[in-house]
């Protein structure tokens, strides 16, 4: 009998405290009817006991079989979980591209390496307090009975639906929100003297060239229609005609302004307008200047890739209508 | 098929049964182990381990009402149908006879099909 006791007693051990009493209470009972039908063959050996108890199951199984666990959030709740989860962390991932931007900017510095810490180390923090918060939330709601896509999926036209399309159609959020980050961290890079001290400004060892520094600030118009655009395919979440359109609109415009940019040398320039100044003693201006033109040159093959792409996909769905 | 889903698969489908088998054999007062012998004798075997915690839930749907009663100088917990699980019980009950005919009938359907096919198939090997 200790066998059974000790069994009981890890079946509990898994319960809550107002249902151990009367469920160890329970199986046990159930138990010894067992026994006193096993020793009605004769006397009972302990290996007889444990052969019953292996059968009941592993303690902590039976006490799940008891009490099962809840899930912390309806299973009907988990898509809008996960959607208005990925939608706070990139909101979160734009915050932190701004902030990280602003004090690399602002330092003296410059270090790439801590900007991209920064950003990272900042990222995980908001992400685990985002995730918390989130969690937490629909857990309430789904501890009161209350699923929230509850109402959602009462309340739907099969007419509002999509139209059937395929794969490449769907928009995803991350691509939304990483396009959203590098509009607003382009942006800041060229309106830093907006927000910088001219403390700040002046300890800067290199600059953008008054001539690119120009073509960079006319060019924030179009980086604000797109990041309107990237607005609007947030909304839509599907590659319409008109979204293509647009998107290669925008492309285009980054792909040609990139090249335009890369054969406006000079491009950069030390505070103190002199050309060939070692810097640090590793990089010459001069160097610096091609090197930035071969990146941006690199940078604008992406952009006319995704013209070409959004261009064939375009045809695609020209022709389907 | 292998094994495995077949085991899954026929958890599933005697899952819904269970409780109706259950249900059914507490029109009378039953404790944990003599029900399950009910219902070993009635062709269904079940682990102890299933049978008791749904016994349990079954009464805190309030289907079932319970008791402590003291027999061979033991205690036990002796469940019934109550009133609620008694009505509960006949609507499905109806429901259980309702998708059995009908599933008895596409079942049979099926075989026939099967078995016209196969002499169909035979008849044709013939023929070759």
């Amino acid at each position: 009998m200790e066998l059974v006791d000790r069994y009981i007693a890890a079946v509990q051990r898994e319960l809550p405290e107002n249902k151990r009493q009367e469920i160890g209470r329970e199986l046990k009972a159930n138990i010894c009817d067992q026994l006193d039908a096993l020793s009605e063959q004769g006397e009972l050996t302990e290996s007889q006991i444990a052969d019953v108890l292996k059968q009941m199951g592993h303690p902590c199984k039976v006490a799940q079989q008891f009490v099962p666990a809840v899930p912390i959030i309806a299973s009907e709740d988990i898509p809008l979980f996960k959607n208005t989860l990925f939608m706070v962390l990139g909101v979160l991932f734009v915050l932190q591209v701004v902030g990280g931007t602003t004090q690399w900017l602002g330092s003296t510095e410059g270090n790439l390496f801590r900007f991209i810490q920064h950003i990272v180390s900042g990222f995980i923090g908001d992400a685990c307090l985002a995730f918390t918060a989130i969690g937490l939330s629909f857990w309430s709601f789904s501890a009161q009975g209350k699923p929230l896509s509850g109402s959602n999926c009462q309340k739907w036209q099969p007419q509002n639906l999509p139209k059937v399309g395929p794969g490449w159609q769907h928009i995803s959020l991350s691509d939304v929100f990483a396009d959203l980050a590098t509009y607003l961290f382009l942006l800041l890079v060229i309106w830093c003297s907006m927000w910088m001290s001219s403390e700040q400004l002046a300890a800067r060892t290199v600059i953008f060239s008054a001539n690119a520094q120009q073509l960079l600030q006319w060019f924030s118009t179009i980086i604000l229609l797109s990041m309107g655009n990237s607005l609007w395919q947030l909304r839509r979440r599907v590659w319409t005609s008109e979204l293509l359109l647009a998107n290669m609109g925008v492309n285009l415009a980054y792909a040609s302004f990139l090249v335009f940019l890369a054969f406006s040398s000079p491009l950069l320039q030390t505070q103190v307008q002199s050309q060939g100044t070692e810097l640090q003693g590793i990089f010459t201006l001069l160097q610096l200047d091609k090197w930035l033109s071969y990146s941006l040159v690199i940078a604008a093959m992406f952009p006319s890739y995704e013209v070409i792409r959004d261009g064939l996909r375009w045809r695609k769905l020209a022709s389907q209508t | 098929m292998t094994s495995s889903p077949l085991v899954k698969m026929r958890l599933e489908l005697r899952r819904g049964v269970l409780v109706l088998a259950v249900l059914g054999l507490l029109k009378q007062a039953h404790y944990g182990y003599s029900l399950r012998k009910q219902l070993q004798e009635g062709g269904i075997d079940i682990d102890e381990g299933t049978l008791y915690p749904l016994v349990r839930r079954l009464a805190d749907q309030g289907l079932l009402d319970s008791e402590w009663r003291q027999a061979e100088g033991r205690e036990r917990r002796y469940y019934q149908l109550s009133s609620l699980g008694a009505e509960l019980l006949s609507q499905l009950t109806d429901e259980w006879q309702q998708l059995n005919g009908a599933l008895a009938f596409l079942l049979e359907q099926s075989a026939d099909t099967n078995g016209s096919d196969i002499n169909r198939s035979d008849e044709s090997a013939e023929e070759i």
